[in-house]
């Protein structure tokens, strides 16, 4: 009888839904757990053309909405992608261009994070792209904003070329506006322009002192100093003016230029503080200080050179329309700052100088403005636009998905078809985990992250955060609870016998009166045991789902073309192994074929009995450590039911000492010398009497 | 439900040894519940068979089919055209299953793959136990909802006998008095005084004793 698979129930995974490209974690995170590192690169990959860049500098509302942090500590989404993106296999990756051209041309201006998406996207599609960068080197923000500390620029230049590797033109030196105006561009032949200028002016502080003294400077000019290998000089004490990450990259930027003392001043508290918190926790430790509530309001100078930072202690008032409270001064709470420089970092704007020449583009409130937030399209006809220079400064990842909006966009209107309104942004709130199931889930503490000690860091612009090792980005990713890959239920098929509500390890499946089983598929975390138990087969999984395992076997066994006996060893995920490990028992074992599972509790005794019928001499089932496995007691009704296995296998005339359970080493997949003693003893029990 | 275990292995290796093209037809209701006999128990049962086959060297093959319900005559004969390919089915159904098979397919050969135990409840998964004999005239009403039929081993309707030790059967220390436990719920219920009303001697004919039960609902039937 075939099973038809249950309905998929919509995919709410939380870390999807939160990515502005809603990446799905999952999906390369799982691949990292099966040490399948060059396909999780891949899956990455095929959607963001900047999977390293992503990797270290994302805001990763993915890891604020994971499920993982209602239980512990949300998976380390972020470093698992910069591992995925910085390993060798990355190399290997090709995208396939399509075979024809479509002939149309693409001006791309400007070739920060938006820009290099929809040039990627749109050479992907088949247009002819040229990206326009008004700067001599590519990147935008991310090249002259992002310090390399956070950023290394090769890391940067090589994703830039991969994208440029598709056959993208490029042309620096050239200002939109001035140096080239839209109408040229329709000249020469290019059908649709997007516009990705960014936001690259600083604001005013608007305070005295500001426009007289040289020591006063805009982040983004000081930070594209700094990244142009400039070195600018920096003053002994450096005031820096603003809470967001650009003050954070100012300041870290300046004692690495070797200041001796930084202030942060940012004018409310630490709660409201919008750079991120990781990056925060960092700079003070490396000396940044940072005075909260406080505002500055007069610059002092001394033959035209700062002397000192007036500044005023906050309080703060009641929440503005954004919910954040607003600072109010307290009377005679003055002081002064001794500091010799300061750095303006209040936000940026976009420059409008260049705008005069291009009267079509509409602006408002100082932004391009798009017609439609979803398509992107400008009141000019085929102009699309976005990034910062649309929203106002904002995330890397915000930029990319300006940029895929707009190459789907473009590749409509090229095609003289509708434009789609893409989906709306998905901020779908993470639904809270009842309180039972957080008890009854294990807890496996986040990875620790590696970083340069303080004081090699304060040297230069090394990176600060090293890549995640295999073993513990397997580990982080063997942490991931697996949202809405779990249990469905095939209605038709359940005959509400309610054994799936009496497996489950943490409750999760309830019945009605009418024994109507619901399965939330949110809090279900995949461990499986209801798939395997349900005696009518009405329930299925996505992840590691009993068909593929199946299938694993069968195809396992089939394809082992060797002398010798053949053994099926079924190997748990969640043991401390590598795939260096996985490499060298293929190598050195020719005789086992691995099966790789999310857990040996998924096993059933068919499975064993389909791995002797299939041609197997031998079966082994390799346990995890037992504090490695999150469901260690389902794991002990493993034992059970492979009691139960044993039985049937002598029952048909198989020898007991066919059929293992081992345990895996502390580190690695099997015991050298277990293994080799089982090898041998198919050898002494002769080729299976099955075979 | 009524609850079904496998026979042993050793026992329907026996039985099936001669098949040529043998069917394991499962039944996905109470001998699913019972992990005896749904789609899972029969892919376990049927790999477990060919392995034998192969290493018995007898040759034949061994097909897999499940069906919701073998004691309903519309499914049984859905299944008609594969039970044709066979030589014989062995049924993980309830013996009215069994029954119903070979009433419906006279020519095949049809055997037992379970044993039916008794109509019971689940204490827990993988743990049931006897609740009713299908007595045909219930007098739960009279004790406390516990049957004597069923759960006593002397099946007495008057009191326990002088083998009931500390609420304990003396047939096992393991098996409840179900006596006791009648007399302890009555006084829980305050009800202890219908002990007082004696049960006259039981017909048996309703439970069979009488030949044959059948059933017919004139206001049902078509």
């Amino acid at each position: 009888m075939d099973n038809e698979t249950p309905a998929e129930p919509i995919d709410l995974a939380p870390c999807k839904l939160a990515c502005p490209i809603l990446t799905d974690a999952r999906e390369y995170i799982q691949l990292i757990a099966e040490r399948r590192f060059d396909e999780a690169f891949a899956a990455i990959r095929k959607q963001n053309p900047l999977p390293g860049v992503c990797g270290r500098i994302c805001t990763h509302p993915c890891e604020t909405a994971c499920k993982r942090g209602q239980v512990d500590e949300p998976i380390a989404i972020a470093a698992l992608k910069r591992f995925s993106s910085d390993g060798p296999w990355k190399r290997q990756y090709k995208q396939p261009l399509p075979d024809k051209s479509t002939g149309h041309k693409v001006a791309i201006i400007g070739s920060g994070p938006a820009g290099l998406a929809a040039a990627h996207d749109l050479a992907l599609l088949g247009h002819h792209v040229t990206i326009f960068e008004a700067l001599p080197i590519l990147g935008g923000m991310l090249r002259v904003g992002v310090p390399a500390y956070r950023l290394p620029k090769k890391v940067l230049e090589e994703e830039i070329q991969a994208i440029l590797d598709l056959g993208i033109e490029v042309k620096t030196g050239v200002r939109i506006g001035q140096d080239i105006k839209l109408a040229d561009l329709a000249d020469e032949g290019y059908k649709a322009v997007f516009v990705a200028i960014g936001a690259h002016k600083d604001r005013k502080l608007g305070i005295a002192g500001e426009d007289e003294l040289a020591e006063v400077v805009s982040a983004v000019s000081f930070l594209r100093a700094v990244n142009q290998g400039e070195n600018p000089k920096v003053g002994k004490r450096v005031a820096v003016i603003g809470g967001g990450n650009t003050a954070i990259d100012s300041a870290r930027s300046a004692l690495r230029l070797g200041a001796e003392a930084v202030h942060i001043v940012y004018r409310r508290s630490r709660e409201e503080m919008p750079a991120a918190q990781e990056e925060i926790e960092e700079a003070i430790r490396e000396g940044s200080q940072i005075a909260y509530l406080t505002s500055p309001f007069e610059i002092l100078g001394q033959d035209g050179k700062v002397s000192g930072l007036k500044c005023i202690r906050n309080e703060l008032g009641e929440a503005d329309p954004g919910g954040r409270r607003s600072p109010k001064p307290v009377p005679g709470s003055e002081f002064t700052l001794d500091v010799d420089m300061v750095i303006a970092a209040i936000g940026q704007v976009l420059d409008l100088s260049f705008l005069d020449g291009e009267p079509e583009l509409g602006q408002r409130e100082k932004r391009i403005h798009v017609e439609d937030p979803y398509t992107l399209e400008t009141s000019s006809k085929g102009v699309f636009a976005g990034g910062d220079a649309v929203t106002g400064p904002a995330t890397a990842i915000q930029a990319i998905s300006a940029g895929k909006k707009a190459a789907i966009s473009i590749d409509l209107y090229l095609k003289g078809e509708p434009l789609e309104r893409a989906e709306p942004d998905k901020a779908v709130e993470t639904q809270k985990l009842a309180s039972a199931f957080i008890e009854k889930t294990g807890k496996f503490p986040r990875c620790e992250k590696t970083s340069l000690p303080k004081d090699d860091r304060l040297k230069g612009f090394e990176e600060v955060e090293s890549v995640l090792s295999e073993d513990v980005a397997t580990r982080e990713a063997l942490r991931c609870l697996h949202c809405f890959l779990g249990a469905r239920v095939n209605k038709d098929r359940c005959v509400s016998c309610l054994t799936c509500v009496r497996v489950c390890p943490l409750g999760i499946p309830n019945t009605n009166k009418m024994g109507e089983i619901a399965i939330d598929p949110f809090a279900c975390q995949a461990c499986g045991m209801c798939a395997l138990e349900c005696p009518v087969r009405a329930i299925d999984i996505s992840l590691d789902s009993r068909a593929e395992m199946a299938r694993d076997i069968e195809d396992g066994i089939r394809r082992a073309r060797h002398s010798g006996p053949v053994v099926l060893g079924f190997f748990d995920l969640h043991g401390n192994f590598g795939a260096e490990d996985v490499r060298s028992l293929k190598q050195n074992y020719p005789n086992i074929v691995p099966v790789m599972v999310f857990g040996l509790r998924r096993i059933d005794t068919s499975d064993v009995l389909k791995a002797f019928e299939s041609g197997a001499d031998g079966v082994f089932l390799a346990a995890c450590p037992p504090d490695a496995d999150p469901f260690p007691k389902e794991t002990v009704r493993l034992k059970q039911r492979m009691e139960h296995a044993r039985t049937l296998v002598e029952a048909v005339g198989i020898h007991g000492g066919r059929f293992e359970i081992c345990h895996m080493p502390e580190e690695g997949l099997v015991e050298k010398e277990w293994v080799a003693a089982f090898i041998q003893n198919m050898g002494d029990l002769g080729q299976a009497d099955s075979a | 439900m009524i609850t079904l275990e496998q026979k042993k292995l050793d026992e329907i290796l026996d039985m099936t040894k001669r098949c040529k093209r043998l069917l394991v037809m499962g039944c996905e209701t109470c001998a699913a519940m019972s992990f005896a006999g749904g789609q899972r128990q029969v892919a376990e049962l049927a790999s477990a068979i060919r392995i034998a086959k192969k290493t018995s060297g007898d040759e034949g093959e061994v097909l897999e089919e499940t069906i919701a319900r073998q004691c309903e005559p519309e499914f049984v004969d859905l299944s008609g055209d594969k039970v044709s390919e066979c030589d014989a089915v062995l049924s993980l159904a309830c013996g009215a299953g069994v029954q119903l098979l070979a009433e419906r397919f006279p020519d095949k050969i049809v055997l037992p793959g379970c044993n039916t135990t008794f109509l019971g409840v689940t204490e827990e998964l993988g743990v049931w136990s006897e609740r009713c004999a299908g007595c045909g005239n219930c007098i739960l009403d009279k004790t406390a909802g516990l049957c004597p039929i069923a759960r006593c081993a002397k099946q007495l309707l008057n009191g326990p006998c002088g083998g009931s030790m500390n609420g304990k059967c003396e047939i096992s220390k393991d098996v409840d008095c179900v006596w006791q436990l009648i007399i302890d719920r009555l006084k829980r219920l305050n009800r202890l005084e219908m002990l007082e009303e004696i049960f006259p001697v039981k017909d048996w004919s309703p439970a069979g004793h009488g030949g044959p039960r059948k059933m017919v609902r004139e206001d049902v039937k078509s």
